[in-house]
């Protein structure tokens, strides 16, 4: 009831949900090599957000890490990365991508169809103008990412490995 | 304080979150979206201006829908074929280049029952109210999704959707970015080459070029002999999606084509058509937005010995959506449409008058009720059409959606469709002068449809289910009826029959591992036609309606190690008992290699089971018979 009437753009809320995710996973040491390194969310592929993902981190911090949003085209190139957002079309076909990544800590997320039960971490769903959560436990411990209780709540968890 | 009050109303809904003030300022959206919980995100309604809304008649009907990834997996080379990977849909393949698609029965090579739409372009002639499946070559990796919907879509969707609604959407610009191309060959699918490039202009228009091109192998008689139906087909296009702004965006798109089909007598068969589209849809307010497209199609098609036909349409058509007040969403609509359509007459048929202008009105209201928000929607509405042969046509539905868990959905729906007539109901003549053995009913009017649906649908997890089942009355069906009973011929065209339908469409596909998804389909369909009191029509239906009783797919995907991938797709049909076509399983199987993330090395296997088999048409020495075929492709992209 309380959300009728409120409508708004899908990728501006998907920027929003990247942004909590930096709250609810607590990433290994080795991920930050310095005390003031940024959490960086890159974006792999075609970015969607336009203007949306820049503006939702602008002036953010977590603890004393700035935020930084970093665009690549190929994982190859993808440096310091702490959460990957993968667009629809490199997504559909995640191995690839996840291979590259050789379970570095950093979380996936897509809205790729099958994204979190081919070996992804987070897939964005959209079910009725609404977006809900899948989330792939295996993956985020394969890659020793620890995952918040308030995240684990209100998604859906996912069986299976992604090794 | 400002931002308390803004979290509070945003808490509340008492705010949006993209009204006019934010639209302009996206910033302040961000802003006030950082205040709101995981719970609360997840209860936010979004919308994209590319992509329209789901409507609650899409939900609550039998919808399957067939994914980019599906298409990939099934090896499949044309439209006809991919379709075959809705277990709701009847595909049968009759020669190198005809299919027969239908939706719950009524199945023919001149299906007239189903409306198809590729990108909300209708590719339906009016001859035979069908399609001519043989030029809807679709660039298969530039499609998005294909939504299949079994049962009447009259109410929102364009004219024609009595039993069914296919829906064509290719991928918008921005997700075909660079260069790709593929090409191959085999022993059925000869030769076949696609090249695309992905390019921008500035930072909100992409577009992309495509051209493809193919040969396909001839079928083969009954008697072993090549049916001499060998098909070659070239195609290009291109489609532009431009961000206008942050709430418009605008779509042009086109394609242009030209083919040969051969034929044992008189010469090949030559088909050539273009199309250009515009589009442009724009959020007008958080709960409102507008759609307008408008298009030209040309299609010529020339049967020497048959007939030959020239067909130019034009077409334009508006929708707006709003809501109205807490519980009420309203969508309406606007159509026009004209054809000019010249047929060249021949010998062994005509149509008269030979050139016609015919125009379609229409205009279709919905209500979509909120009885218990989130929980229990009902959706009302009508569609009024206006046609050069019959008027008015009023087709109403009402439908329903209950949302028992998230996981589980229940709906209902009961609607009416009519099948207006087409060129082939009035203005047939066989042969081309008189005395004529077969004419045009100057009084056939509408066919007309009742149906009830019910359906279930499930989805946790790694797991989805959804069963769709439904009764469908039908009034004024189509017959042949004798002139002067006894004697056989001549015969007309008129409304003499009735008939009902009914049965059960189940999907299920599950994730066994991270790797292995199996997918499965089952239809069970029964059509009893019968002919009503003063019909001579004898046919108790076969000539309109051909369709197994049964059929049952099974998908199989799988990654293997070492970047190879093995898909399997089998399918058992059913017998179809008039006019005697056996049952059949087939097997279509793809095996991938990807050797670097840039190039798909694939061999794919179609219809593996038997060296030929028989889908479709009359026992007899011309009906042709589909071989096994094998190719490899090779796919590029950088």
């Amino acid at each position: 009831m309380a959300a009728q009437g409120v409508r708004a753009s899908e990728y501006q809320v998907k920027a929003v949900f990247l942004f909590n995710f930096a709250q609810f996973v607590d990433w290994p040491a080795e991920a930050f090599p310095a005390g003031d390194t940024p959490l960086v969310i890159c974006v792999l592929g075609n970015d969607p957000f336009g203007e949306a993902l820049d503006q939702t981190v602008r002036d953010e911090r977590l603890g004393s890490r700035p935020f930084q949003v970093q665009r690549y085209q190929s994982v190859d190139e993808i440096k310091i990365c702490h959460i990957l957002f993968i667009n629809r079309s490199e997504g559909a076909r995640p191995e690839v991508i996840l291979a590259g990544l050789k379970q570095r800590p950093i979380l996936t997320v897509s809205d790729a169809d099958g994204f979190a039960q081919r070996g992804g971490m987070i897939r964005f769903v959209t079910d009725r103008n609404r977006i809900r959560l899948q989330l792939n436990l295996t993956a985020t411990e394969a890659a020793h990412l620890t995952i918040s209780s308030k995240l684990l709540r209100v998604a859906e968890i996912v069986r299976r490995t992604g090794s | 304080m400002a931002k308390a009050a803004t979290f509070l109303l945003l808490g509340l809904g008492l705010v949006s979150v993209t009204n006019p003030a934010f639209a302009q300022q996206p910033d302040s959206a961000a802003q006030a979206l950082k205040h709101l919980s995981i719970e609360q995100l997840m209860n936010l309604e979004v919308m994209s201006v590319s992509r329209r809304p789901e409507r609650l008649a899409q939900t609550a009907s039998a919808i399957q829908v067939i994914t980019q990834e599906d298409i990939r997996a099934s090896g499949a080379s044309s439209l006809p074929e991919a379709l075959r990977l809705a277990s709701n849909l009847q595909v049968a393949q009759l020669d190198s280049r005809q299919w027969a698609i239908s939706a719950r029965g009524f199945n023919s090579t001149t299906a007239n029952k189903l409306l198809v739409l590729i990108d909300g372009r209708t590719v339906y002639t009016p001859l035979f109210s069908g399609v001519f499946w043989d030029v809807q070559e679709v660039s298969l990796a530039d499609i998005d999704r294909i939504e299949v919907i079994s049962g009447p879509g009259a109410t929102l969707w364009g004219a024609n959707a009595v039993n069914g609604v296919i829906n064509v959407i290719t991928k918008d610009a921005k997700d075909t970015p660079g260069v790709a191309l593929s090409g191959g060959g085999g022993t059925e699918l000869r030769g076949f080459g696609t090249a695309r490039y992905g390019g921008q202009v500035g930072s909100a228009a992409r577009y992309r070029i495509y051209a493809t091109r193919f040969a396909r192998d001839p079928s083969v008689l009954p008697s072993g002999l090549d049916a001499v139906d060998d098909w070659h087909l070239g195609q290009g296009g291109f489609r532009a999606d431009w961000d206008a702004s942050t709430i418009s965006h605008v779509t042009l798109q086109g394609d242009l084509y030209d083919g040969r089909i051969g034929q044992p007598s008189a010469g090949d068969i030559a088909v050539s058509g273009r199309n250009v589209m515009a589009k442009w849809s724009r959020t007008i307010s958080e709960t409102s937005g507008l759609t307008a497209q408008l298009y030209y199609d040309r299609t010529n098609r020339d049967i020497p010995g048959t007939f030959g036909e020239d067909l130019d349409t034009y077409d334009v058509d508006l929708q707006h959506q709003t809501r109205l007040g807490a519980r009420h969403d309203l969508v309406w609509g606007l159509g026009y449409r004209v054809i000019n359509d010249r047929i060249t007459n021949t010998p062994a048929l005509a149509f008269l008058p030979a050139h016609v202008a015919r125009q379609w009105f229409t205009g279709f209201v919905q209500d979509e009720i909120a009885l218990v928000p989130d929980r229990l929607h009902l959706a009302l509405g009508t569609k009024i059409e206006h046609n050069d042969y019959t008027g008015f046509e009023i087709q109403p539905s009402g439908r329903v959606n209950w949302t028992l868990s998230p996981a589980a959905t229940l709906w209902a729906a009961v609607s009416r469709a009519v099948r207006a007539p087409s060129r082939v109901d009035r203005e047939l003549y066989a042969p081309g002068q008189p005395p004529y053995f077969l004419a045009g009913g100057p009084g056939f009017h509408s066919e007309e449809e009742l149906a009830y649906e019910l359906g279930y649908r499930h989805q946790r997890g790694s797991f989805a289910l959804s069963v769709a089942t439904f009764y469908s009355r039908y009034h004024g069906l189509r017959s042949l009826e004798q002139v002067n009973p006894p004697a056989a011929t001549p015969i007309v065209i008129g409304n003499g029959q009735d008939g009902e339908s009914y049965g059960a469409e189940l999907t299920a596909g599950y994730w066994l591992t991270s790797r292995w998804r199996v997918r499965a389909g089952y239809t069970e369909l029964r059509v009893h036609i019968w002919p009503n009191p003063g019909s001579t029509d004898t046919s108790r239906g076969a000539t309109e309606s051909q369709a197994p009783d049964r059929q049952l797919f099974l998908h199989s995907s799988i990654d293997l190690p070492a970047h190879l991938g093995f898909d399997a797709g089998l399918r058992v049909i059913g017998e179809i008992a008039r006019p005697g076509v056996p049952a059949y399983a087939e097997l279509n199987a793809r095996l991938t290699w990807q050797p670097t993330a840039k190039v798909d090395l694939s061999i794919v296997g179609q219809n593996l089971l038997n060296p030929r088999h028989i889908e479709f048409g009359a026992p007899g020495a011309t009906r042709r018979e589909i071989e096994r075929g094998v190719y490899g492709l090779v796919e590029w992209h950088f």
